[in-house]
């Protein structure tokens, strides 16, 4: 028994030493960023999806002198819920001994995950997750350079007041909207800003219905909201109820003038479910894709070459490019700030302030006192003939034209 | 009234779908007397198997039965064989081993998939029978007639052949069915596989209806141990009519009150059910109980 323990305890101590030891040296040559993300689990594939938007952004990085001359590490450290979120961190800021912590593809692993870094006293910048709390939070070392639910709702109106309504050849007050979003703070909150802010334009908000994500069936939401005649149908919720709703809406001859999906229903899961047919013009509110114009995000053109080159494939979702385009943002920030102290950081935000346009993405700079950059705005595509185009905001558009609605 | 007449066959439709998953689960309860965690799991196999057949093969999904049903039939009989026979005499263990079944495949899909949601079309995937305002859409009305030809068919075979009487005879006693010369091993066998193969037939029918993905047997599971509960552990026609109040239920309170509210009113209705009369409408009384009864 004393053996045992014995030998358990040296071998405890040799392991620990060489990770310290390993720690220092590759402290003082690396810039290391653990990246918080599902890695395993039913959301790996967006996890991934976004880590690799991140290694990107260390290649262009690490070509320009890296982060305070030192070269750039990604360590990745996966959190598929809050509880893995606070373990992530904890091995990452201990064991890794990371300068920055980015993520994160949920937002609830965002939460939890940035309140363990405050412990450490790291920053945690993030890139995609979406819940307005984690800012209004107002958490000293958490920092958000993408956009936001919130930006996600805003887009969505302007896109119904600023280019349907036009098309529609209706007045704000003669448009019918209903708006239907899946049942958890996600599209709820979503849901009621958009109602908020339509009706504040005069529209007609017809109704509001709410389902679970889960569903087996939604016939229901679907006949309600076919019952209410709108000329715009509005959901915000995830692929599988997205998926089944169009599905329904086929099969109920449910075909409003306008279909508005936030969120998802740009991805290719959505064109295998409804084929080319089934999402023929259905408008999607989501992060800014590669074939947005050079004008309006410059260098689009060639993070794709390099997403191509790298992965041997095309982006699986756009959350990637806005991840890349936050990374960047990070490294000049820490840059400018001459360290990687959370403080420090919050101190050079003001400086870093860029107009819109300045990235890939479109994204300009300008974080508010909560630490959130109020220019960074998703983008609209329309599914045309089995592609993804992007078409709203018009600079964005490289000339293409929203097909099938109005005149 | 139109709208109320719509809403009848959505209800029936969905019930057609919640009757289906919730059959082999019922065989395999009523029978073997053990909750099947991984029910679901089969199903989603099921799905599956479908897309492997049509992806490989080029199958349209109605055909790849042919195929999926037989190798979960298969899949059933090993699982019985080796993992829950050792534990036949430790109904707690099994149940537990069924759970550990249900971790096992969803994060063998899993890992295999990495989480995309396929899709899998059939040639009669956006087909809808129009009459008048009412729209029937092709492959729940597929589903809705699997359900009655499966009832139909599951009925026949316990009330008139050998095997189907020997399977009601190790329900009603093992001891006695043993005494009489009945193989229970394998009675139990061909049950498992009975109800992993109908949970196959339930996975391929609605695999054109939704988008796989590995936790999709969690989405009817659920709703499957209401409508069996509902409906009476262990009968055949508790799973038919159990599947049918539960999607009535669902597509009126959905349509008249709230979609979100929905499955807290059938909760509402399966818990008033377990306790009012906790053999389900259509169980034996007691029925309940078996489980944890001695029985060897």
């Amino acid at each position: 028994m004393n053996n045992t323990l014995t030998r358990r305890t040296l071998m405890g101590a040799a392991v620990t030493a060489s990770i310290f030891a390993a720690g220092a040296v590759s402290a003082q040559e690396t810039f290391k960023v653990g990246a918080i993300n599902p890695y395993s689990g039913p959301l790996a594939l967006y996890g991934n999806e976004v880590t690799r938007g991140y290694e990107l952004a260390a290649d262009a990085i690490n070509e320009n002198g890296g982060v305070l001359g030192k070269t750039v590490e990604i360590v990745k450290g996966n959190a598929t819920n809050p509880q893995e979120g606070i373990s992530a961190v904890e091995q990452l800021a201990t064991r890794d001994n990371v300068d920055v912590l980015i993520g994160t593809y949920l937002s609830s692993v965002a939460g939890a995950a940035s309140e363990t870094a405050l412990n450490y006293n790291k920053l945690y910048w993030d890139t995609n997750a979406l819940a307005s709390v984690l800012t209004e939070r107002g958490l000293p070392n958490f920092v958000r350079s993408g956009p936001y639910s919130v930006s996600f709702a805003q887009v969505s109106v302007d896109l119904i007041l600023d280019s349907l309504a036009g098309k529609l050849g209706k007045a704000p007050s003669d448009l019918k909207v209903w708006i239907e979003h899946e049942e958890s703070v996600y599209g709820s909150s979503i849901a009621e800003y958009q109602k908020e802010q339509l009706e504040e334009a005069g529209v007609q908000v017809l109704g509001v219905g709410a389902h679970s994500y889960k569903s087996i069936d939604l016939t229901d939401s679907v006949l309600r909201a076919k019952d209410a005649e709108p000329d715009i149908w509005l959901q915000t919720g995830y692929v599988p109820d997205s998926n089944l709703l169009l599905r329904t809406a086929e099969n109920q001859r449910f075909d409003p003038p306008v279909k508005v999906f936030v969120g998802t229903g740009d991805t290719n899961e959505t064109l295998e479910a409804l084929g080319e047919e089934g999402v023929e013009g259905l408008l999607v509110v989501s992060y800014p894709r590669p074939d947005v114009s050079e004008e309006f995000g410059p260098g689009s053109d060639a993070y794709l070459e390099a997403y191509r080159a790298k992965f041997d494939q095309d982006p699986v979702a756009p959350q990637s490019m806005a991840a890349f385009v936050g990374m960047k943002i990070m490294a000049e920030t820490v840059n400018e700030a001459g360290n990687a102290d959370p403080a420090a950081v919050a101190e050079a935000l003001p400086k870093m302030e860029k107009p819109e346009g300045t990235y890939e993405t479109g994204f300009g700079v300008d974080f508010n006192d909560n630490k959130q950059n109020v220019r960074a705005h998703p983008t609209v595509i329309q599914w045309q003939g089995g592609n993804q185009v992007t078409v709203f905001p018009e600079v964005a558009a490289q000339g293409s034209q929203m097909l099938g609605i109005g005149n | 009234m139109l709208s109320f007449l719509n809403i009848v066959i959505v209800g029936l439709l969905l019930g057609g779908i919640y009757g289906l998953v919730s059959m082999g689960l019922n065989l395999i309860f009523g029978v073997i007397r053990i909750v099947n965690f991984s029910q679901g799991e089969l199903v989603m196999l099921g799905m599956y198997g479908a897309y492997l057949s049509w992806f490989f093969l080029g199958l349209d999904p109605y055909l790849s039965s042919i195929i999926v049903v037989p190798l979960l039939f298969l899949l059933g009989v090993v699982l019985q064989r080796f993992i829950l026979q050792p534990l036949q005499n430790e109904p707690f263990m099994q149940i537990f081993a069924t759970f550990g079944l249900l971790m096992f495949f969803q994060n063998l899909v899993l890992a295999i998939t990495g989480g995309t949601g396929y899709s899998v079309r059939s040639a009669a995937s956006s087909a809808v029978i129009t009459m008048g305002e009412i729209n029937v859409s092709l492959p729940r009305l597929i589903v809705l007639i699997a359900v009655i030809v499966v009832a139909l068919g599951l009925n026949w075979f316990v009330t008139h052949t050998m095997p189907g009487k020997a399977v009601r005879a190790v329900t009603q006693d093992r001891r006695s069915a043993r005494l009489m010369g009945i193989n229970v091993e394998l009675a139990f066998m061909l049950t498992f596989g009975a109800g992993a193969a109908l949970a196959g037939l339930a996975g391929v029918m609605l695999a054109p209806i939704y988008t796989l993905s590995p936790q999709i047997g969690g989405n009817f599971i659920l709703a499957a141990f209401a409508v069996v509960v509902l409906g009476g552990l262990g009968s055949v026609w508790g799973a038919f009519f159990g599947g049918f109040i539960i999607g009535l239920v669902e597509a009126f309170a959905g349509y008249y009150f709230d979609p979100a509210l929905k499955h807290a009113i059938w909760f509402l209705i399966f818990i008033i059910v377990l306790i009012v009369r906790p053999g389900g409408l259509f169980g034996i009384a007691g029925a309940e109980e078996m489980g944890l009864r001695e029985q060897d």
